[in-house]
């Protein structure tokens, strides 16, 4: 039995009203208010075409934020990939102890972003562990702490970042190697193929949509980055990303929205340009592979 | 039949009377488990000396309760009556969602410290409530310990430089000076006692002209730098103010909360308040507070008026700071109480409001203290000299007024 069409309308109308009201409206709106100098308190808004674009492209703070964000993307991306597969290998393993070692890589995924800023906050501090733990090693902390100087105030930040979020992809990475079969490692070994020859040949090529999602998904969290931002420096010593802008200029000093719109959209051209430049990339390589 | 027409009538009465009742809305902001119950008294006493008026109370948090203010008023709801900061006043003022209420204001101003905070384009927004300003706490056993006599208390500021430099050479752990780091809507509390203390000012009488690059204004952060550099404690305000409890800083710039957290906490501390210091003479202090303005949109504009005048009462100003520890009522009557004069801090914060000194009252004062905030960290903490770092400000002020 086939259900009409006014049927199936009326079937999916909840979940369509909810994204109609709750998704594309709002997506919409601020597309528009992009285009206008709308400011929260006034009264009257005017369509000012592309001028609040015009004017992000020459506004230092907006130019430091952006910055600042291709930073924290390119720095931690690379890393966290490259450290959630060795971990992901590591726990593949099958050893004593496997499964506390892959609970604990994940437990700070699931632990609240908050949480661990605060907690980081201290560590970074002066005289905190991590100050402790530089001069163990011969170097010198900063002053003041990690988070009160401009040249280790994102770098600390990023690093957490990479801290918290590797156990998440390692889980993923460890679902991609289980779905390789054991038999192309056994037909490789029978053939002579060495660790690491089944490791480049085997194992990678065949991660590759794995690592693809891991990467895109990665990209557009990161060029989202703000709670760290928010509960750990607001945005001082460097750190300002432009999500942080937004909620400067949208909530916090002129309640810009229509500038704080025309911002959000630039940032997702650039999460678009990106993530289809990784696909694109990542697709050719599996040929290459 | 007798008893169902007194019945009917009494009915008839009770709903009569209920809905000639109005309910008014007030957001505010004191959610803290020891004081808002007083509040809820007051508006209790309120409603009971005014049966024709309920009032809606709303808890707001200083985390974001200025974007829900913003985003009510902007959608044309919001309360009667709202508690506001008083840097938020000229904003909405501006943007028309305050009451002018001058004629209403004007007669009692001369009760109440603090109108001029409230004051925007000549018209009068809101009436101050519970006003806010900044001391100098000074750890006394450091400054014994330094060789200073227990009656000392730096009255100058190279009194302070000299004081604060010989509690650092104390131990590596002692630091002689608490300074504020890159907190937004702090630092600048901190460094304008000292802008004001050395009688440097941000604008010209007409306000055209920007003055933050002044010879006073530089020598004021070079100051502020070399106690920062010398002897300086850096952390947040929370943190200097835990740094100081646990007696590591000899002074630090401070509010009367950190009084009811001494007292509240039960700390053993000896330490004195003081005036901040000045050139010659004690100097200026900062002056912020909490205000209660109407709502343009409000249909209630009378009931709202007598809340506020019942919360403003004297009598109410003192039970609110008694269950706060608020050192400084609006009300001139309620700083006359017995409770303020029988504590010798709370003295230090009342003395200290004669020689204080508020923001201007401008809608850009939210991005112009973010500037002068950027100026000092860029002198503190990043390569910048003062003089650069105020004179960059100062062209950014410009820009942004002329904007």
């Amino acid at each position: 039995m086939s259900l009409r069409p006014s049927s199936n309308l009326a079937l999916s109308s909840p979940w369509l009203i909810t994204f109609v009201l709750f998704w594309l409206f709002p997506l919409v709106y601020s597309l528009v208010m992009g285009f206008t100098d709308y400011q929260l308190l006034a009264r009257s808004y005017n369509w000012i075409g592309w001028d609040n674009y015009r004017e992000l492209f020459i506004d230092p703070d907006f130019l430091a934020a952006l910055k600042n964000t291709f930073v924290f993307v390119l720095g931690t991306i690379p890393v966290t990939t490259v450290v959630a597969l060795l971990l992901a290998l590591m726990v593949s393993r099958r050893f004593r102890g496997r499964s506390f070692f892959r609970a604990g890589y994940f437990l700070p995924s699931v632990t609240s972003m908050v949480v661990i800023a605060l907690i980081f906050t201290n560590l970074y501090q002066r005289g905190g562990y991590v100050a402790l733990l530089t001069e163990l090693v011969g170097l010198t902390p900063p002053e003041h702490g990690f988070l009160y100087d401009s040249s280790t105030a994102l770098l600390s930040i990023m690093a957490m970042d990479v801290w918290m979020s590797v156990g998440y992809y390692m889980l993923i990475f460890l679902a991609g190697l289980k779905a390789i079969p054991e038999e192309l490692y056994e037909a490789a070994e029978l053939a002579g193929a060495g660790r690491w020859r089944r490791f480049w040949s085997i194992t990678l090529p065949l991660l590759r949509p794995v690592a693809l999602f891991i990467v895109v998904i990665n990209t557009i969290k990161s060029f989202q980055v703000f709670v760290e931002i928010f509960v750990m420096t607001r945005g001082k010593f460097d750190t300002a990303t432009v999500v942080y802008f937004v909620y400067e200029q949208g909530l916090q000093t002129q309640f810009r929205f229509g500038y704080a719109s025309a911002a959000s959209y630039l940032l997702f051209v650039i999460i678009a340009v990106f993530s289809i430049i990784q696909m694109i990339l990542l697709r050719r390589r599996q040929s290459v592979w | 039949m007798f008893k169902n027409v007194c019945l009917i009538i009494f009915c008839f009465l009770i709903l009569s009377a209920s809905a000639q009742a109005v309910t008014i809305e007030w957001w505010q902001f004191w959610t803290d488990p020891g004081v808002k119950p007083t509040v809820e008294a007051i508006v209790d006493e309120f409603e009971q000396a005014n049966p024709d008026i309920n009032v809606k109370l709303t808890d707001l948090t200083w985390a974001n309760g200025h974007e829900k203010i913003v985003v009510a008023l902007a959608s044309g709801r919001g309360p009667d009556v709202l508690e506001l900061g008083s840097d938020w006043i000229a904003q909405f003022a501006e943007s028309g969602h305050l009451l002018d209420l001058s004629d209403y204001l004007a007669k009692d101003s001369s009760e109440f410290h603090g109108y001029g905070m409230a004051a925007y384009k000549g018209k009068l927004y809101a009436r101050p409530w519970i006003l806010g300003t900044r001391v100098l706490f000074c750890n006394r056993s450091l400054m014994i310990r330094a060789g200073y006599d227990s009656i000392f208390a730096p009255v100058t500021m190279d009194q302070l430089k000299e004081a604060a430099n010989k509690v650092h050479a104390l131990g590596d752990d002692i630091y002689g000076w608490g300074s504020n780091t890159a907190e937004k809507h702090r630092l600048y509390k901190k460094f304008l006692p000292f802008f004001w203390s050395y009688d440097a000012r941000l604008f010209s009488d007409d306000n055209k002209l920007c003055l933050l690059a002044s010879n006073a204004s530089v020598q004021a952060l070079n100051r502020y730098k070399e106690l920062h550099d010398s002897c300086g404690y850096v952390a947040n305000q929370r943190g200097i103010e835990d740094a100081f409890l646990d007696g590591k800083i000899g002074f630090i710039i401070s509010g009367d909360w950190l009084l009811k957290r001494i007292e509240k906490e039960k700390r053993d501390i000896d330490f004195v308040t003081t005036l901040i210091p000045g050139l010659k003479f004690p100097g200026r202090s900062f002056l912020g507070g909490e205000f209660l303005a109407i709502n343009s949109a409000t249909k209630n504009k009378d009931a709202a008026l007598k809340l506020i005048d019942f919360i403003t009462l004297p009598e109410n100003q003192v039970r609110f700071c008694k269950a706060n520890r608020s050192a400084n009522p609006s009300s001139k009557a309620a700083q006359e109480d017995e409770y303020f004069k029988s504590n010798s801090h709370l003295q230090t914060f009342i003395k200290q409001m004669s020689m204080v000194k508020h923001p201007p009252v401008d809608p850009d004062w939210v991005n112009i203290e973010s500037i002068i905030e950027e100026a000092v960290e860029d002198a503190l903490f990043g390569s910048g000299l003062p003089a650069q770092a105020l004179y960059e400000a100062r062209l950014k002020i410009e820009a942004l007024k002329k904007k």
